[in-house]
């Protein structure tokens, strides 16, 4: 019985830590668009899915170069439609909240129905990255529990980046830029901040981190267009339970969110699993919007 | 009469800045005061806070006999206490005369404006701040003075008994000022208590009273106009940081 | 100053309204599409043509909704899919199992829709800042995947047998309360005009000065006393219960209704044709759905053209055409296509008759 408990337990773990290590990379830019420019990304997902699709074209029609092909143009691509984002259709709206909010969702259609008509509609699989380099087996047994090597380099990766994104913005001089503007846009312009350059690189760094996010959960994930919408809508959740424009809430909420999805989904009921996102979107707004670590007042 | 307004120990902080540092003051009904302090001196945070946009760190605030410390602003307004923003706010896709609705519409505006109905009594009002032919015309193409008197005009449509008025001359050409400074001394005789703000002495001096005067975000005097400018500490506090006088 | 006008004086306000309004150059272009409209299933048989023109005026009536509560009170919902499907189900599932009279389902449908949308809707509202927006998505997305869930729907048909709610199947074979197309077609025709005009001058009533004021500057608004939460929460209300009747409406044109409602697509939806329309003109809605409706229709033929095949076809899909649109009209033409459209016809008209 307890070996079964056991093995339950540590199954849980490992899939709660995974989801939480994804999730951080992808709210962590999320709120950091929000934060430095006051915009809620509704591409954020439609990053994800022009980086799995990418990934899957390259690795699963090319051998042995496919991936690192698929890694560069994945990331390379991406991170400029980031920036494009910006510039084409965040920009030149900037004084209408409402204008971007509704072309960031029409882009993400775009992107949905885009990737749709150039490959198809159909889910596929990205093949692991550990058998595509010659592996004969994709995972190792612990306590009889199977853990994927993908799932090593999943959290190994997604803890690097955060502790990289981290330090970049603490320390560097852009970091520091990005900083300046999240607090105060005015005064960084009057401090001779370029505010237009620093939104865009902010953007760039999102879908940066939502491509590799989507890289390295590429052979655990499914390639679908679809994808994008659940990664928008737990981004959200994640971020209003860590606190908007928070980075470590962001990180926090991702894992909060992870163990409790996973959570109730194994020991309690995968209908009610569905459900935590919007749970927990519903209570906090209600009992504290401003979110854990979150500072500004927003009732 | 009594006491209309009572702030005690007041205190805001933003972020490590403590803009408001205990505040105390009283205001009888029917008085007519000036707020002064140079610009940065906390006078908007005060009214934002007594208002209800802001919440308090510490400190109460009493009006007409109620704490209305953490009220919600339009609950506040529709006791009797309505401010005016110094800068200013329209609704700017309405005309006049339906910016003045909006105020009508509240529910302590309607109960007055329901009896001679909305668009008579928002009239009426435009009439008496001296905008009536301009009743269809929306706010963006008014000058600048035109625009204070709308917002005193919104004001007046909640039927207040505590009128806060931010900076009420700022920006306004000599013409301008003294239209408004006699809208609100018939204001202040009809009865409404005024507590006005400035950073200029000079424009306050003749009008109110009574001046409380604060700096850096602390009370520094309390008292005739006459007084309160030749007080040290006020003087220090404006030649000192290089603001006009009187 | 006088006493408030009564009733008589109301009534001949509107009387001499519309007559001014019929003398119109919009007056008389909206009364001849709305004869139009009304002649249209006695016209034709053709299934196919009335079947389209229903569902025109059914997401007329949609697009309606979400314009009222985006242009005119400001708030910008991504979820008005939670109205429409909430609404679908419960119309279809107590029309086929309880029977209930079709006018009785629209409006019990239409309740729970709003009482769903509230769930998030009321914790949003109540704050600033863009919380609606991924709020409603949120809901519409969870509901998409609850109602989705083979395993409830088998839970579901264990419990209430000889039921069907949750499951990709969704609810089928729904019965239209009548046989007669051209009643079906009225019936919505009546109803579009309905929402229309209660809408189109429920805008311009006190509440509606309260509503746009609101949406101006909220700030402001609070500043003369007025509780903007709850007027936001009634906007939202009357916005979700009258994108709740387009829901069951909906269920009765497709006989049915599964999860799909449920998508953000359908939120979209209301999104293009109120944009395409204008933003704070309720009226172009109308011609938003028209646009939609029927560009949407050749392009999907077009899409199923044999000739047309391939990678090359594909960029046919309806949806990525209409997606590009909206960016280029929110970009280039923030106020919708129904204005300009009008001074055009409004031009040519001018020019046949040598003004």
């Amino acid at each position: 019985m307890t070996q079964k408990l056991i093995e339950d337990l540590l199954s849980f773990l490992v899939s709660a830590v995974i989801q939480g290590s994804i999730y951080s990379l992808l709210a962590l830019g999320f709120s950091l668009v929000y934060g430095v420019g006051g915009i809620l990304n509704q591409a954020h997902g439609a990053f994800y899915v022009i980086a799995t699709y990418i990934m899957y074209v390259f690795i699963n029609g090319l051998a042995g170069v496919g991936f690192t092909l698929g890694l560069i143009f994945s990331l390379g691509i991406t991170t400029i439609i980031g920036g494009l984002i910006y510039l084409v259709l965040i920009k030149p709206l900037k004084e209408s909240h409402v204008s971007v909010v509704i072309v960031t969702f029409a882009f993400a259609f775009f992107i949905e129905y885009l990737v749709g008509i150039l490959v198809d509609r159909i889910p596929h699989k990205i093949e692991d990255y550990f058998i595509y380099f010659g592996a004969s087996e994709r995972f190792f047994t612990v306590f009889g529990v199977d853990i994927q090597y993908q799932e090593i380099l999943i959290f190994i990766v997604a803890t690097l980046l955060v502790i990289l994104i981290t330090l970049f913005i603490k320390k560097s001089k852009l970091g520091k830029s990005i900083r300046a503007v999240a607090q105060d846009s005015e005064a960084a312009e009057l401090m001779g901040i370029n505010v237009d350059k620093i939104l865009a690189y902010t953007l760039m760094i999102s879908a940066f981190l939502a491509a590799i996010a989507a890289i390295i959960n590429g052979p655990l994930g499914t390639v679908t267009p679809y994808a994008g919408w659940p990664i928008l809508i737990n981004s959200f959740a994640i971020v209003v339970l860590g606190g908007l424009g928070s980075l470590p809430g962001s990180v926090l909420g991702a894992y909060i969110l992870a163990f409790a999805s996973r959570f109730t989904q194994s020991f309690i009921n995968p209908i009610f699993g569905a459900l935590i996102p919007i749970v927990v979107i519903v209570i906090m707004l209600i009992i504290r919007p401003r979110g854990i670590f979150g500072k500004k007042e927003i009732d | 009469m009594g006491v209309i307004l009572e702030v005690k120990n007041l205190t805001k902080k933003f972020a490590g800045l403590t803009a408001v540092n205990d505040m105390s003051f009283e205001i009888q009904r029917g008085e007519f005061v000036g707020l002064i302090g140079p610009n940065g001196a906390g006078k908007t945070t005060i009214f934002n806070v007594i208002s209800g946009l802001e919440k308090p760190n510490s400190g109460s605030i009493r009006f007409d006999g109620r704490d209305i410390t953490g009220m919600k602003p339009h609950k506040i307004v529709n006791l009797g206490l309505v401010r005016t923003f110094q800068l200013v706010r329209s609704f700017k896709f309405m005309t006049l005369l339906d910016n003045i609705n909006v105020s009508c519409l509240s529910p302590r505006g309607k109960e007055i404006a329901k009896e001679y109905g909305i668009d008579e009594y928002s009239s009426t009002i435009l009439g008496s701040v001296g905008l009536i032919d301009k009743a269809r015309l929306p706010p963006v193409i008014l000058p600048h003075g035109d625009l204070r008197k709308l917002q005193i005009g919104k004001a007046l449509g909640t039927n207040p008994q505590l009128l806060l008025l931010d900076e009420p001359f700022s920006g306004l050409s000599h013409e301008e000022a003294v239209d408004i400074t006699e809208l609100i001394e018939s204001l202040h005789s009809d009865g409404v208590t005024v507590f006005v703000t400035g950073h200029v002495l000079r424009e306050l001096m003749g009008l109110v009273p009574r001046v409380i005067a604060m700096h850096q975000g602390k009370f520094i005097a309390d008292g005739p106009p006459k007084e309160v400018a030749n007080n040290k500490i006020v003087l220090e506090a404006y030649l000192g940081r290089g603001g006009t006088f009187a | 100053m006088k006493k408030r006008k009564d009733l008589k004086t109301v009534l001949n306000d509107f009387k001499s309204y519309l007559r001014f309004w019929i003398k119109t150059f919009r007056g008389q272009v909206t009364v001849l599409c709305l004869i139009g409209l009304a002649i249209l299933p006695f016209i034709t048989t053709n299934t196919y043509i009335i079947g389209i023109f229903n569902t025109f005026m059914i997401y007329t009536i949609f697009a309606a909704s979400w314009d009222f509560l985006a242009g005119y009170v400001g708030q910008v919902s991504f979820g008005h899919a939670i109205f429409l499907g909430v609404s679908a189900y419960v119309t279809a599932f107590t029309v086929k199992f309880f029977l209930f009279p079709w006018w009785f389902a629209l409006i019990l449908g239409a309740f729970f829709a709003v009482l769903f949308g509230l769930i998030v809707g009321v914790p949003s509202l109540r704050l600033k800042g863009p919380y609606l927006a991924l709020g409603t998505l949120s809901m519409s997305l969870i509901l998409y995947e609850l109602f989705k869930m083979s395993s409830l729907g088998l839970l579901w048909e264990a419990t209430f047998p000889g039921t069907e709610l949750f499951g990709t199947t969704g609810i089928g074979q729904i019965i239209i309360f009548t046989d007669i197309p051209q009643i079906f077609y009225i019936v919505i025709f009546i109803i579009m005009c309905v929402v229309v005009v209660f809408l189109t001058h429920f805008v311009k009533s006190n509440t509606g000065t309260i509503l746009k004021a609101i949406r101006d500057d909220e700030t402001g608004a609070k500043a003369s006393g007025i509780n903007t939460t709850k007027y936001k929460v009634i906007a939202f209300m009357i916005s979700g219960f009258i994108a709740g009747i387009a829901g069951g409406l909906f269920t009765f044109r497709h006989t049915g209704v599964n999860p799909g409602i449920f998508q953000p697509l359908y939120s979209f939806y209301a999104i293009i044709m109120a944009a395409l329309g204008g933003i704070a003109t309720i009226s172009g809605s109308a011609l938003g759905a028209f646009i939609f409706v029927f560009l949407g229709e050749i392009l999907r033929l077009l899409g199923d053209n044999p000739n047309i095949t391939g990678t090359i076809g594909g960029f046919v899909e309806p949806i990525f055409v209409f997606s590009i649109i909206l960016i280029i009209i929110i970009r280039f033409a923030e106020h919708g296509l129904l204005k300009p459209a009008l001074e055009r016809l409004k031009s040519l008209w001018d020019l046949i008759l040598g003004r």
